[in-house]
Order: C-alpha cells, then sequence, then structure tokens
C-alpha cells in the first residue's frame, strides 16, 4: 500500500514538473515577442561570404539600414560554406533575433535553415540569390540575372563579332544566379555558329580562383577572344590573368555584378561589359521589409526581381558605387 | 493470465494502427517513375499549353498603339503607369501593344511600321531575327513569378515562347513583308531606356498578319 502512495507521488511531482516547464517555455516563447521598451530589436543579416566586396557592400548596407530603421544588426559570414550557414543559423535562432536577411548559399541547401527560421517564427528574407522554395521564406529580393545575362550576351555579339573564340568562367554550381546567368548569356551566344566556347568551368565567384583557372585555360587555349565571368570578382581574376599573360588588350573581357573596380575598368577601356546589379537597392529592401514584418505586416510578394542593367563603355559614366549614378 | 492480457490488446491495437496507417507504401515503379516525371517541370509543355489557351487569346488585352504613343508623347510617366507592366523593383518595364500599320522599310532582322496612312515616320519596329529575352513572358501580365520555385524554370519559359515566335510568327511575316503592305500586329516592347525606346517601339510580335 505504501509503495501504491509513493508511486502517484512520484507521478504527481513528474506531472507538476513538467507542467511548470511547459509554463516556463510558454512564457519565453512569447518574451522575444513583446521586448521592454529600451530593448533593442535584433536583425541578423547571413551573406554567403565576405571575400568579395560586392557582398560586403550588400550585407554592410542591409545592416546600416537596419540601424537607420532603430534595430541592433549584426553580420554573420557564411564564407560559401553551407555547413557554416547553418551554425549560424542555430547561433541566431538560439539568441533572439526578430528577422534575418539571408543571401543564401545553396539554392536547394538553404532551404532547410529557412525552414527553421519560419518553424521558431522568425522571418526570412532572401537577398540576391534564391532559394529553389516559395514557402519558407517571407520574400525573395532577387536580381533577374537571366535577363541581364542576355543583354550581356548581345552585347557579347557585338563587342566580339560573329567569330571567335571564347572561355565562360562559372560561379557556384550550386547557386541558381550562375546558371541563369550561362543560359541568358548561352540563349543569345549559342545562335551565332561562329563563336566557339573552347572551355568552360567554375571558380567559384572567387577572384583568386578566377585568376587560377584562366591561366591554366590559356595554356591549351592560347588564342582566345573574350572571357564570359559569371561574375565581377572572376572577371578581376581573369583580367590578372591576362595582364600577366600579356593579353590583356587582345581579350575582351565581360562580368556581372556592378562592383566598382571593374566599373573603373569599363571606364578605362580594360574590361568590355558588366551587368549592374544594384546590391544596395535589395539589401535596403530587405531591411526595409524585415522592419515591416516586424510592425505586424505579413502579405509579402514572395519574389521581387531586381532588373540588371548593363553597363558599357558608352554608359559607364551613369553608374557608379554599386549602382545609378544619380542616385537610382 | 491476468499479465498476458495488456500485453495481447496492445499488440493488436499495434498491428491494427499499422494496418490502418502503414510505415511504408509499396507501389509499382512505372507508377513511381510517372510520379516523378509530373514533378518535374516541363517548360516546352508549359509553353505550348500558354501559346494555344492563354497567349493568342489575349490579344484583346493590348492596348492599341496609336493611344499608346500618343499618350507616351503627352505624359510617358502616365503612360507607364496606365499601360506599362514592370516586375519587382525594375526600372524595365514593358508595354503590350495591337495595332494594324503600313510597312515602311524590310532590313534582314526588322520591319519598320508607320501607323499613319500618309505618313513616313517610323512607329513600330517589328523584330524579325533571333528573338531574345522576356518581353512576351512578362510583357503580358500572364504570368506570374511567384508561382516558380526555381528561377531556372521561369527563364526556361521564355525560352519556349521565343523559340514558338521565330517558328510560328517570323518566317510568315518575312516572306510576304514588302514595302507599302498592311500589317496587323500584337506584341511586347521592353523599355530599358526611355530616351530611345519610347519611338518607335520596337515590339516582338507574337501576331503579325500582313495583309
Amino acid at each position: 500500500m505504501k509503495m501504491h502512495y509513493l508511486k502517484l507521488a512520484i507521478a504527481f511531482a513528474l506531472v507538476a514538473t513538467l507542467t511548470s516547464g511547459c509554463k516556463q517555455n510558454s512564457d519565453e516563447s512569447k518574451s522575444p515577442d513583446m521586448p521592454k521598451p529600451d530593448e533593442q530589436a535584433k536583425i541578423a543579416i547571413v551573406v554567403s561570404t565576405l571575400n568579395n566586396p560586392w557582398f560586403v557592400v550588400l550585407a554592410d548596407t542591409a545592416r546600416d539600414r537596419a540601424k537607420e530603421l532603430g534595430y541592433d544588426a549584426e553580420i554573420f559570414d557564411s564564407q560559401n560554406d553551407p555547413a557554416k550557414e547553418e551554425a549560424n543559423f542555430e547561433n541566431i535562432l538560439a539568441s533572439g533575433y526578430k528577422a534575418i536577411i539571408l543571401n543564401p548559399t545553396d539554392a536547394d541547401g538553404s532551404i532547410a535553415n529557412v525552414r527553421k527560421a519560419k518553424a521558431a517564427g522568425i522571418p526570412v528574407f532572401c537577398i540576391d540569390r534564391e532559394i529553389n522554395a516559395t514557402d519558407a521564406a517571407t520574400s525573395q529580393i532577387l536580381s533577374d540575372s537571366y535577363s541581364g545575362a542576355v543583354a550581356l550576351g548581345q552585347n557579347f555579339v557585338k563587342q566580339v563579332g560573329e567569330q571567335g573564340q571564347y572561355v565562360e568562367l562559372l560561379g557556384l554550381v550550386g547557386d541558381n544566379n550562375t546558371w541563369n546567368r550561362s543560359k541568358g548569356f548561352h540563349s543569345v551566344v549559342d545562335r551565332y555558329p561562329g563563336l566557339k566556347m573552347v572551355a568552360q568551368q567554375s571558380a567559384d565567384f572567387d577572384r583568386a580562383k578566377g585568376m587560377e583557372v584562366l591561366e591554366s585555360i590559356l595554356q591549351a587555349h592560347p588564342d582566345i577572344n573574350a572571357v564570359f565571368c559569371g561574375n565581377d570578382a572572376m572577371a578581376m581574376g581573369a583580367y590578372q590573368a591576362l595582364v600577366t599573360d600579356g593579353k590583356a588588350d587582345k581579350v575582351k573581357i565581360f562580368g556581372f555584378d556592378g562592383s566598382d573596380d571593374v566599373v573603373k575598368l569599363i571606364a578605362d577601356g580594360k574590361i568590355a561589359a558588366t551587368g549592374m546589379q544594384f546590391p544596395k537597392t535589395m539589401a535596403r529592401k530587405a531591411a526595409e521589409f524585415a522592419d515591416q514584418y516586424i510592425k505586424g505586416k505579413r502579405d509579402f510578394e514572395q519574389k521581387i526581381p531586381v532588373s540588371v542593367e548593363l553597363v558599357t563603355k558608352e554608359n559607364v559614366d551613369q553608374y557608379k558605387d554599386y549602382g545609378k549614378a544619380s542616385g537610382g | 493470465m491476468n499479465r498476458a492480457a495488456p500485453i495481447l490488446i496492445a499488440i493488436v491495437v499495434l498491428c491494427a494502427g499499422i494496418w490502418l496507417v502503414p510505415l511504408v507504401h509499396f507501389v509499382p515503379l512505372k507508377s513511381a517513375r510517372q510520379h516523378s516525371t509530373e514533378a518535374t517541370f516541363n517548360p516546352s509543355a508549359f509553353a505550348e499549353t500558354f501559346w494555344s489557351e492563354r497567349l493568342l487569346e489575349s490579344v484583346d488585352k493590348a492596348v492599341d498603339a496609336a493611344v499608346l504613343l500618343a499618350e507616351i508623347k503627352q505624359d510617358p510617366k502616365e503612360a507607364r503607369e496606365k499601360h506599362g507592366r514592370t516586375l519587382g523593383l525594375s526600372g524595365t518595364y514593358y508595354y503590350f501593344v495591337s495595332g494594324t500599320g503600313r510597312i515602311l522599310t524590310v532590313d534582314k532582322e526588322s520591319v519598320s511600321l508607320t501607323l499613319g496612312a500618309k505618313d513616313s515616320t517610323v512607329d513600330i519596329i517589328l523584330e524579325t531575327g533571333n528573338i531574345f529575352g522576356n518581353a512576351v513572358r512578362d510583357g503580358t501580365g500572364l504570368i506570374d513569378v511567384n508561382n516558380y520555385p526555381n528561377s531556372r524554370d521561369f527563364n526556361d519559359i521564355s525560352s519556349e515562347i521565343n523559340r514558338r515566335i521565330e517558328e510560328r510568327v517570323l518566317p510568315s511575316l518575312r516572306a510576304k513583308a514588302a514595302v507599302g503592305a498592311t500589317v496587323h500586329f500584337a506584341g511586347c516592347a521592353e523599355i530599358s531606356n526611355e530616351t530611345t525606346d519610347l519611338h518607335p517601339l520596337v515590339l516582338v510580335p507574337i501576331v503579325a498578319e500582313v495583309q
């Protein structure tokens, strides 16, 4: 009989403990939604890499706009590594952030991180790069890479001509922008049978790799006429490789991004063209969306394309500081 | 017996549960393959249905070219707000236009038209060379980017639409186009530079009937 009372007591204690634990958790889950008046809400900016000036501008602009709107904002660098991005998310989800601005490392691989945040009630706003899901992020503000690359492809034919040999340097193979740019470019250039692609290789959107890869390709194909690069960092690497090889004046380089160093080299006639992506526009808009979400707005467009504009020597004076010279 | 009865009941309940809600489903391989194929987006099939069931049906919704050009001349900003289509935060926008014009010139990759009966001003240029870009996909406003989880699929739609224009619209236009002939047309114009793109309007044609 005594044993029965003992079991009953233990069961009661267990239920009481679990119930109190649930209540405490419930209170904790509510508390981040209601910060004290003097407590500054936090926004996290998770960027694929800070080893590229374009992404530094993207992340810094998002952080600065979030601060202007009254938030505490912090940048997390995923170093182009999905595992680091996952660790960043775990850290952020445990640290009371109200919103995440994400520049993903991988269109498929980053979906799980976004879903985790969504399950935790934290909105995610993707910028520049998309994830392959329309039910995970609150909104995605994305460069229209395909259209930008179509315009670059048309300019490529205009500048290089309908005959010649060229190399394509691809970005990260897991990123949709890599393929949207490549497909947009080839949708034009492949219509000209006289233009032969002698090599196509990934340099991971990285300047140093861009240089190394092109140096290696030049040994096998010394007579190329042009290089199409999936971003400006690789275009800068390609330019360095061609300068070293003494061919910078003979080979036309095409980039994508609109980074300051490439825009300056276009003005100097050293690089043929690039696509201006407007990273500041995307980053500012994402911070404003996060602010609107925190203040109660819920109806966001899932995908918001941002046009990419062709920058050549003819119109380069209209562009500077990662956007329009007029401030657009 | 007292000890065995609850265990027996538990096993029966468990078996019944598994029978009702099986943990594993076995399906024929053929059926699984079919399901997998259905889940993959087919841009060619999509574009074919879009072309025959939606695009050509929508031509009567295009703005009249003469009306649009008059409104652009009066106030380009208001004309854009009234008739233009913009995707997202883009500076680029599109017009979906139709009308009837008289051929002024026939070139290798374009045909130029005037809308006035005795005029010699070029108002419209119909592209007749290779068709690139997203003018028709985005200019008609019939396809919503939010319905496509993967932008690569969304972009493949443009390639397929452009291919159909090259195969179904342009050959007849190129063959019949002659200076002085009348053309009934409908198409989409991409405006990325208002200084150069608003007059004449350069159209990717989806209808071009030479009379």
